[in-house]
């Protein structure tokens, strides 16, 4: 794989107070990587050094293998999308007009601007003739951030970057949202770096997660190896900090993720398998296990793994106090 | 309310001159404001200390005296237009600078950083996301300053720039209510029209308002240019103070300057200002000719000492000699009419006690029942002095200008102060007095002009000089009566003079 994104000994500093000292960190084309963190961990400053929103202070960034620096700042930009916490759609213009933002600077010719637009639109289910000309104001929060999105990708960037894009949205918007990157991550095969500091949503975006603290990374992993294999007990809490307060409510995902799936699929009649998305929670599972044997755990419709009541009963009893 | 409709009807032309006026001379100030506030701010903006220092400055600025910044102005650019518009862009500043800095910098930081993110260049950012956000508060900021200068623009009649003001200075010049109130209405209802068009601008198609904007453009602009094609051709410019009287006087000049050299152009401005206003222009060769008094010469204009109880012709002289000297100026041949203070009684009073000179008066002291201003009561050279220097002892009753001729006219007083050639003297049947001590200054009108513009201009002062010694106090009273009364044209009256006098040829 080519690396995206390179970050090499980047230090910076406010005021003179060193918020990042030293960072290192590669992003592998094609990755939707997630930094995750607490607020004032340096996650989103470091996801603004990308696109120079925020000087360096020391080191270098390298985008495609280029310093960041060596390259026009709007250049550099077009080239990444960027969705905000705030969403911060322009609100003297219409859905199109901020979905057309880039492209239009861009150059783009302005049929082809408004077919990618209606396509976009109709992706993300909201249809082009009802929406194109509504304002952001006549949108509710979850479709604005689905136009923040679309005004991102509108002009297929490489590489985006969303700063914790869902934390001011209801959990329903948050959640449909979070299958709509994973979709469109999907699709385009892009290079997402996505800043949150909700544990739950790196796991379920992340195909890896970096976990930063006091302006460190402190561990760089996949989410299993970040639940099975926790660096420390800062990372080792701040995963189960994302677990739910009550059992019932834990997904069965997580518990595949901490336990480990079974090595095989089960040699058993499909019968005695009950499917589940990886987001369905224990109470559900508990239910299931009572006539049946084996879960198998899906995420988008594929299987991810399969746990039997051993891992299960494992899970509750050994890593995680309830 | 009948005297107000009757009034515009006479007057609309005149109105819809000083409509136009107005609405030139407030336009091209809120148009220079937009174009000096509106820039500023949005450079400030990135500059927050700098903000900090426009915004404490545009606010004294606002906070000088209209009146005050007018008189400022004066030295340094004169008179007429253009330090009335200069003045009325200082006021539009802080609304426009303020509400356009306040709209950029109010602006949610996530959206500026989003514009930045784009990569949107400085200016697509101003043009694309700033402005379009900042809009609705540029507009209201612009309205602020839109009812400010058009209700500031009615002082601008003051400094000789015209407009609706001349109706509110004539109005209280002339004890006119319905002038005056015809001049406050329409600068009010102006103000409310142009308002309501603005707010029309930020709702309407961006199409529909730059076609109305370059519209208005285009119809003030095309005045513009043809006023300097209008004034392209030699034209000698005569201004007049407020009231009747001066501009009947310079339809004279204009008529007999005309008639003397058919290549000559004279323009009028009449109700140019006051006594000083029109020095001033005169001397920034702002106007070339304007009638002045011989008292006011001595009073107001030139320095020295004022010896008292002159003959008119020693008080001519001395203001010739002294405007010669001081201001190279050169001061006309005066007319016959002496427009000073004076005591009138009804003729029939007048024949009954065999009255002529104000030195009879002795005689009818007893039953003198005087109503005179408070001002000519309380003046050395009013009532005070005359006591003593004719030796008589009234008392008056003090009134209102216009009441005392009312209270004369109902036989509740028999005796008023008054100038030598007010109409209502005319009106209500009024005789003079003779100042047979010379107490009172002379006040008697002749042109004045540059030396250097007589030199140049012989005709010219050939034309002018025909009316000297001409004009008597009645014929100026009878004269003021037609305009003021009548309601007849300056033109016209000053026209008919002049024919019957032998000044000019007939049958125009």
């Amino acid at each position: 794989m080519t690396t995206a994104i390179e970050f090499q000994h980047v230090k910076k500093t406010f005021n003179d107070q060193t918020v990042i000292p030293d960072l290192n960190l590669t992003i592998d084309q094609g990755e939707l990587f997630v930094l995750v963190g607490t607020s004032g961990s340096g996650k989103t400053t470091s996801l603004k050094m990308i696109n120079r929103l925020e000087p360096l202070s020391g080191g270098k960034i390298l985008v495609n293998g280029t310093d960041a620096t060596a390259v026009g700042v709007r250049d550099l930009r077009w080239q990444m999308g960027y969705v905000l916490q705030q969403i911060a759609l322009f609100p003297t213009m219409t859905v199109a007009q901020n979905i057309a933002v880039i492209p239009e600077m861009k150059g783009t010719p302005k049929k082809e601007i408004n077919q990618t637009i209606d396509e976009l639109l109709d992706e993300v289910g909201l249809a082009p003739a009802e929406y194109r000309d509504r304002m952001p104001s006549e949108l509710s929060g979850g479709e604005q951030q689905r136009i923040g999105i679309l005004r991102a990708i509108a002009a297929q960037p490489q590489i985006v970057l969303m700063d914790e894009p869902f934390s001011a949205l209801d959990p329903l918007s948050r959640q449909q949202l979070q299958e709509l990157v994973l979709r469109l991550h999907a699709r385009y095969h892009n290079t997402i770096v996505f800043v949150t500091h909700d544990m739950n949503e790196a796991l379920k975006l992340g195909n890896r997660i970096g976990i930063m603290r006091h302006g460190q990374l402190l561990q760089v992993d996949s989410p299993a190896e970040l639940a099975q294999h926790p660096v420390n007990d800062f990372v080792r809490d701040f995963f189960s900090a994302s677990r739910a307060k009550n059992v019932y409510d834990i997904y069965v995902g997580r518990v595949g993720l901490v336990q480990g799936y079974l090595d095989a699929k089960p040699d058993v009649t499909a019968g005695k398998i009950q499917t589940f998305d990886r987001q369905a929670t224990l109470r559900t599972a508990f239910t299931a296990l009572a006539d049946h044997d084996y879960i198998a755990v899906t995420e988008d419709n594929n299987v991810v793994g399969y746990l039997d009541r051993q891992r299960i009963m494992a899970y509750l009893s050994q890593h995680e106090e309830v | 309310m009948q005297t107000l409709i009757q009034t515009f009807m006479e007057r609309r032309g005149d109105l819809v001159t000083a409509l136009w006026q107005h609405l030139g001379i407030s336009l091209a100030a809120l148009v220079l404001a937009m174009i000096i506030a509106i820039p500023l701010a949005i450079w400030a903006v990135r500059r927050p200390r700098w903000a900090e220092g426009l915004l404490q400055l545009t606010s004294v600025l606002q906070t000088i005296p209209s009146l005050a910044l007018l008189g400022l102005l004066i030295p340094l650019v004169g008179i007429g237009t253009v330090p009335a518009v200069i003045a009325l862009v200082i006021y539009a500043l802080l609304p426009i600078f303020q509400n356009t800095y306040l709209g950029i910098s109010e602006i949610d930081a996530s959206i500026e950083e989003a514009a930045d993110a784009f990569g949107m260049s400085r200016m697509r950012k101003l043009f694309k996301v700033e402005l379009p956000i900042a809009m609705p508060q540029i507009i209201a900021g612009i309205r602020t300053a839109l009812v400010l200068i058009i209700g500031t623009a009615t002082l601008a009649a003051l400094i000789g720039a015209g407009g609706l003001g001349t109706f509110i200075m004539l109005g209280i010049d002339r004890n006119d209510t319905s002038l005056l109130l015809i001049g406050a209405i329409s600068s009010a209802l102006l103000a409310i029209l142009l308002s309501a068009l603005v707010r029309w601008f930020q709702t309407a198609k961006p199409r529909h308002a730059l076609i109305v904007f370059v519209g208005i453009l285009a119809l003030l602009g095309g005045g513009g240019a043809y006023s300097v094609y209008a004034n392209r051709v030699e034209t000698i410019t005569i201004a007049g103070k407020l009231g009747s009287e001066p501009e009947i006087l310079i339809n004279m000049y204009k008529q007999l300057i005309e008639a003397e050299d058919s290549h000559v152009h004279v323009t009028l401005k009449p109700n140019f200002g006051k006594t000083t206003f029109l020095f001033s222009a005169l001397k920034h060769d702002q106007i070339d000719i304007y009638p002045e008094f011989t008292g006011s010469v001595l009073e107001t204009l030139v320095k020295g000492e004022n010896p008292k109880n002159q003959t008119a012709n020693q008080t001519y002289q001395l203001a010739k000699k002294r405007l010669a000297s001081q201001d190279q100026m050169t001061y006309l041949k005066p007319m016959a009419y002496n427009n000073t203070y004076a005591l009138a009684v009804t003729k029939k009073f007048k024949q009954e006690h065999h009255l002529t000179n104000i030195s009879d008066l002795t005689q009818v002291e007893s039953i003198l029942k005087p109503g005179m201003t408070l001002e000519f009561i309380d003046r050395d050279d009013g009532l005070k002095g005359l006591k003593k220097a004719y030796g008589l002892d009234v008392t008056a009753k003090s009134m209102e200008p216009a009441l005392r001729y009312e209270a004369i006219n109902k036989g509740r007083i028999n005796m008023v102060d008054a100038y030598a050639t007010d109409s209502e003297l005319r009106q209500y049947n009024l005789a003079l007095l003779k100042d047979d001590q010379h107490f009172f200054p002379t006040y008697q009108g002749a042109p004045l002009m540059k030396t250097s513009f007589a030199n140049k201009h012989p005709k010219v002062v050939k034309a002018l000089n025909k009316l000297a010694g001409k004009i008597s106090e009645t014929d100026m009273q009878e004269m003021n009566y037609e305009v003021n009364v009548k309601n007849e044209s300056a033109s016209t009256v000053a026209h008919n003079y002049l024919v019957k006098h032998g000044l000019l040829k007939g049958g125009r």
